[in-house]
């Protein structure tokens, strides 16, 4: 295969981080700084081949046809008819995402440059490993191949948080890895199932996602009790995975956990990317080939949104951890996402994926600020910090800049998001359900308005406290006192003691404001909040006719019933018991 | 094919009977020439083994004489022995330094006979692999049971050890009557010890056959399942195995987790072949499963096995979260282990039930491949079996922990086996490239992908899931219980997943003051970083492995499930 022709490139792109991490381990005995130069130097090398093959992708005919791009194909496990394969591609609904893993792993290298000195090898070597795990994931075009990097990411992750993570490290790692194992694993059964119905109509076994989705256009699960409900079925097994990745509102509690002990790197990588997975896969599985059930279960998963924004932005009100705090909107932001997916209205859906890269940038961001926060500090507690904003102005000036992306203020990302999720669940409303349940609906959006309110409630009031009013600085010697979180055993926050008393004897201010590193870390995500928020058409464009087609089998059902429900006929109310099943209130 | 045992049958039992030469050479030059290197012998005698012609056959192949035959199943079951002989020796060898250090270098004599045991053993699996005949069977069984006693007698050096044998040998005597008892139903429905005649017998229209087999079938089943789960170590035949893995030493507890397993599936397997006939069979009749009394064997088959599979994933697997001790803990989910291969041969029995009354090849379905029940039980087995020996051996050459530091000219304490999980805390800095072994196997089992345990756990719930597939789903059909069955062997591999990830989170996430001292011999560390090269050869490229699964698992069943062509019926 040419390595430049695109499947070469994109090929080279998932494959340079496992090199890099090979070449980070040799280096092991050079010392930190070799390691760490070594990972970094791969992230960039894997952004700038993400970039051009991106920008290659934009200006193609597969582009413009609504193609795969890069298409390349290897057996794997093959014993006749039986074929998995190594199939890689990228399409409008992948693009973003997979250059968002790319651009995120060079801001979790960055944000672990000086945190991280413990063990560095293995920690940029998972960190890499983990890297190409995320790229794979949104390149896959193979069912099995999706999944086994689906899981995989799951690994490296375990390790990250268990080895380098704060004083609760190993039961919220434990707790991460089981919670979304559990749930994928039923995922898992879903999509064999799918293709095992495809192969019995379609006459031949395939793991192909686009043959998949054909074939299930074209021979849908039976949706009714004489065919099992199997639909249903395998929708609720898909929800199980995903819906623990997102989290979704019931299924959230391992992410907090997760966030709050996980070193700031894996953070940046789980809120940044890792979230996005359970999205992507409702997207790329359940919308297009699931089209009956998710007509019946978008409703309660609409509210179930509705009800992640509202509970996770009163609970994040309620922090006095930083990073709780954060953790807890990212489960707030992503009931957006959920919401406009669900909502299933063109604008609606194009708003939550476009809301997918944004809350990606930010809640990155943020998790990063944080950290940079507690390697200064030593404390991520609310109470005992304040007046950054005298003593580190820059880091103050990202950190408001990534609140307000995150609180969705006009001109930067975040509001163009929510904005398309909420107008297109207000159209959903008026003009997209049966009367009787306009009310719901329209109650269910006006309550995720109000979560907007709520969220830059808690994000100011965290941004007031810690950066302006009085300098409450810390201690010096704190870490046994003021902190509650990095208390005796913790070996590192030894370790950060004696940088940290280095830092003391000069106790100049500019020393807290922004390192080089940091710098690189932040200042990508910085460019992408304004670019997206001032010209969000360039990130829309590409991916609007992908995410159509992939939500529309669902819009359509949903639609038609709809239409049932509104003016019942007589044929349609024999035949379909379902709607008779089916709360008209939700 | 010739019934009468002449010189190709001799030729044909050459592994079997260059296993059994080596196994005297290695007791005689042990107790007279001083031997004390078995291992070498062992290696030499494997390879030897190996060398026989004949073990590579064309495919579709059958070759037999007197009470063996040959096919891919036996082949495919003789290079797994062979390759999981060759791992054991080098865990036993292993095994003799670690000992050495626990109890001074005493019983020189006896460290050649564990080989040379190991060997019979080797040698009884194979022939159970390729008989063909009901008594050869049970020998080989025999051959299979007799060695273990003597291996797991030699290792009595505690309470625990003495009461580890003795349980075993009871136990397994009670199995073996069993299964004798089993057979002798068997022979009481075929009329003839030979498999392939009870086979035909089974498979014939003949209705009186079907009147005797209605009364004799159930008892024949249930006694031979029983022998066969004692094997397995699947439920109901499951509860010693904890006590055994632990009063014995690492070495045999990797034996004992790895061959009477073989030996079970192979048993349910070759006895799931007298309902088809496998390939062959089903050809020369052109029909699937034909007469009532095969098809009421393969129900039964699947039935029985259906509950057991479900009983024994979850009891081994629940068993095992409560576990602290390294081998118990190991045990309980060999245990389980058993029940996700019992998983595939229900499934294979019940994708073969479906085949009953119809023609074969059919002419009006379109055979198109997905994995087949033996297929996936073969493939799951030969993951399960790397990355098992792996975890033993990585256990046994860890061997013991630091003493604790004395001053003083106090007596040396005694040393410590690596006997609980808490003993590998912090190995990841102590012994970095054990505690990455010990992880990727456990992983493998945990079936993580895309470690090769997660293959294998995708080809059984493949074949779970296909069973009937073209079948309504109704409350209680067969369809719906293998989508149970899946659902449950799907759960069950995230509970597993628990108490592995304990492991590895002992020897990654905590310290210790103490370490370990990697004394378990070379040989052991040697078996440890081989399976870890299979391991890593079935994640990249698991096709041979598959392939060779598929061929030899079509020599038993139906070479792939039936998928129907494109129908109206069952779209709403």
């Amino acid at each position: 295969m040419n390595p430049f022709s695109p499947s070469g490139r994109l090929l080279l792109v998932i494959v340079t981080p496992l090199v890099g991490a090979v070449v980070a381990w040799l280096l092991g005995s050079r010392g930190t700084g070799a390691v760490r130069q070594s990972a970094a130097v791969t992230t960039v090398i894997t952004l700038l081949g993400t970039g051009w093959l991106m920008l290659s992708y934009l200006a193609s005919p597969e582009a413009a046809a609504g193609e795969p791009y890069a298409v390349s194909e290897a057996a794997w496990l093959v014993d006749g008819p039986f074929n998995v394969r190594l199939s890689l591609g990228l399409d409008g609904l992948s693009l973003w995402l997979f250059g968002l893993s790319a651009l995120l792993s060079l801001t979790a290298v960055m944000v672990s440059w000086q945190a991280i000195e413990e063990k560095p090898v293995g920690f940029y070597v998972l960190l890499l490993v983990l890297e190409a795990a995320m790229l794979g994931v949104f390149a896959a075009r193979d069912v099995i191949l999706f999944y086994v990097f689906f899981e995989f990411t799951l690994v490296p992750l375990f390790f990250l948080i268990g080895i380098w993570g704060h004083d609760d490290r190993r039961h919220a790692a434990v707790k991460f890895f089981l919670y979304t194992l559990a749930g994928s694993v039923l995922a898992f059964l879903g999509l064999l199932t799918i293709v095992l119905w495809n192969a019995s109509h379609a006459g031949q076994l395939t793991f192909d996602i686009a043959a998949l989705t054909a074939g299930m256009a074209a021979h849908p699960l039976p949706m009714s009790a004489q065919g099992g409900w199997l639909q249903m079925w395998v929708f609720l097994a898909l929800f199980a995975g995903f819906a623990v990745k997102v989290p979704i509102v019931p299924f959230h509690t391992w992410l907090p956990l997760a966030h709050v002990e996980a070193p700031t790197g894996a953070s940046v990588d789980l809120a940044g990317v890792l979230l996005k997975i359970g999205i992507y896969g409702f997207l790329r599985f359940s919308l297009p080939m699931l089209p009956d059930a998710t007509a019946v279960a978008a409703p309660w998963i609409f509210g179930l949104g509705v009800v992640g924004i509202l509970y996770g932005a009163l609970v994040a009100l309620a922090q006095t951890d930083l990073k709780r705090l954060i953790a807890y909107s990212s489960v707030s932001h992503m009931g957006y996402c959920v919401m406009g997916l669900f909502a299933l209205e063109p604008v609606a859906v194009e708003g939550a994926t476009l809301q997918l890269i944004n809350h990606g940038l930010s809640a990155a961001g943020l998790f990063a600020l944080v950290g940079m926060i507690y390697e200064r500090y030593h404390t991520r507690s609310i109470a005992n910090l304040g007046g950054i904003a005298s003593r580190a102005p820059w880091l103050t000036v990202m950190f408001m800049v990534f609140t307000f992306s995150s609180i969705g203020l006009p001109g930067l990302n975040g509001f163009v998001g929510e904005f398309m999720v909420l107008l297109g669940s207000f159209q959903r409303a008026w003009s997209g359900v049966a009367p009787l349940w306009r009310t719901g609906y329209l109650t269910m959006a006006v309550a995720a308005v109000a979560g907007v309110v709520l969220g830059a409630w808690y994000m100011l009031w965290a941004v007031e406290r810690v950066f302006f009013g009085p300098s409450r600085e810390p201690p010096r010697d704190h870490g046994h006192t003021a902190n509650s979180h990095g208390t005796s055993d913790d070996t590192r926050s030894a370790h950060g003691h004696a940088s940290q008393h280095g830092h003391a004897s000069e106790a100049a201010p500019p020393t807290d404001d922004l390192r080089w590193y940091e710098w690189v870390a932040l200042a990508p995500l910085a460019v992408f909040v304004f670019w997206i928020g001032l010209v969000p058409a360039t990130f829309l464009r590409p991916s609007a006719d992908a995410v159509r087609k992939a939500s529309g089998p669902s819009a359509r059902a949903f639609a038609a019933r709809m239409q049932e429900i509104a003016h019942p006929t007589g044929a349609a109310a024999t035949a379909d018991s379902l709607t008779a099943r089916v709360p008209r209130q939700p | 094919m010739t019934t009468q045992t002449s010189l190709s049958t001799f030729l044909l039992a050459g592994p079997e009977i260059t296993l059994v030469i080596a196994a005297l050479v290695i007791f005689l030059w042990g107790a007279f020439g001083g031997l004390r290197q078995g291992w070498l012998v062992a290696l030499a005698g494997i390879a030897a083994a190996a060398c026989w012609p004949g073990l590579a056959l064309v495919p579709g192949e059958l070759v037999a004489s007197g009470p063996l035959s040959i096919d891919a199943f036996a082949a495919f079951i003789r290079g797994m022995v062979l390759a999981a002989g060759a791992g054991l020796c080098l865990v036993q060898a292993g095994d003799h330094f670690r000992s050495a250090v626990t109890h001074g270098p005493v019983r020189r004599d006896a460290s050649t006979c564990e080989e040379a045991g190991t060997f019979l053993l080797l040698a009884g699996l194979s022939l159970v692999a390729s008989a063909n005949d009901l008594v050869l069977l049970l020998a080989g069984l025999e051959l299979v049971s007799i060695p273990t006693y003597i291996l797991l007698a030699l290792k009595r050096t505690d309470a625990r050890g003495q009461e580890a044998s003795i349980k075993y040998f009871f136990l397994s005597l009670v199995a073996s009557a069993l299964f004798l008892y089993g057979m002798a139903c068997l022979y009481g429905i075929g009329g003839s010890t030979s498999l392939a005649e009870i086979g035909a017998r089974l498979r014939s229209p003949d209705a009186r056959i079907s009147d005797t087999a209605t009364v004799l079938l159930p008892v024949a089943l249930g006694m031979v399942l029983a022998g066969a789960a004692f094997r397995l170590a699947a439920v109901p035949m499951h509860f010693y195995a904890p006590d055994v893995y632990e009063g014995t030493g690492p070495a045999n507890a990797a034996l004992l987790s790895t061959l009477p397993k073989v030996a079970g599936v192979v048993v349910l397997l070759r006895l799931l072949s007298l309902g088809t006939g496998g390939t062959l069979g089903m050809m020369a009749l052109n029909q699937g499963v034909a007469g009532p009394a095969a098809a009421a064997w393969l129900t039964f088959f699947w039935q029985t096995l259906a509950v057991l599979a479900a009983l024994t994933m979850t009891v081994g697997n629940l068993m095992a979260l409560m576990q602290t001790n390294l081998r118990r803990l190991l045990a309980c989910s060999s245990i389980a282990h058993a029940g996700y291969l019992l998983v595939g041969v229900a499934a294979a029995a019940a994708a073969d039930a479906t085949l009953a009354g119809r023609p074969f090849p059919s002419p009006d379905t379109a055979w198109t491949g997905a994995l087949g029940g033996t297929t996936a039980t073969l493939f799951y087995l030969a993951t399960y079996i790397t990355a098992t020996i792996g975890v033993f051996a990585a256990i046994t050459y860890l061997g013991h922990r630091w003493p604790e530091w004395t001053s003083g000219p106090a007596p040396q304490p005694p040393r410590q086996e690596v006997t609980s999980v808490d003993d590998l805390d912090g190995l990841s800095s102590t012994n970095p490239v054990a505690a990455f072994s010990l992880a990727v196997f456990l992983l493998s089992l945990a079936g993580i992908p895309p470690l090769p345990g997660f293959w294998g756990k995708l080809s059984l719930a493949m074949a779970a899931l296909e069973v009937d597939w073209t079948a309504r789903a109704t409350p209680g059909s067969r369809r719906v219980i293998f989508l149970s069955l899946a659902v449950v062997l799907v759960l069950n591999a995230a509970i597993a997943a628990a108490y592995y990830l304990r492991i590895v989170a002992a020897m990654y996430f905590r310290s210790t003051k103490r370490g370990v001292q990697a004394d378990g011999g070379i040989g052991a560390g040697v078996a440890m970083l081989a399976a870890l090269g299979l391991v890593a050869l079935f994640t990249i490229q698991p096709r041979p492995l598959l392939s060779a699964s598929s061929r030899a698992g079509e020599s038993i069943s139906a070479p792939h499930a039936l998928l129907a062509t494109p129908q109206a019926s069952t779209t709403p």
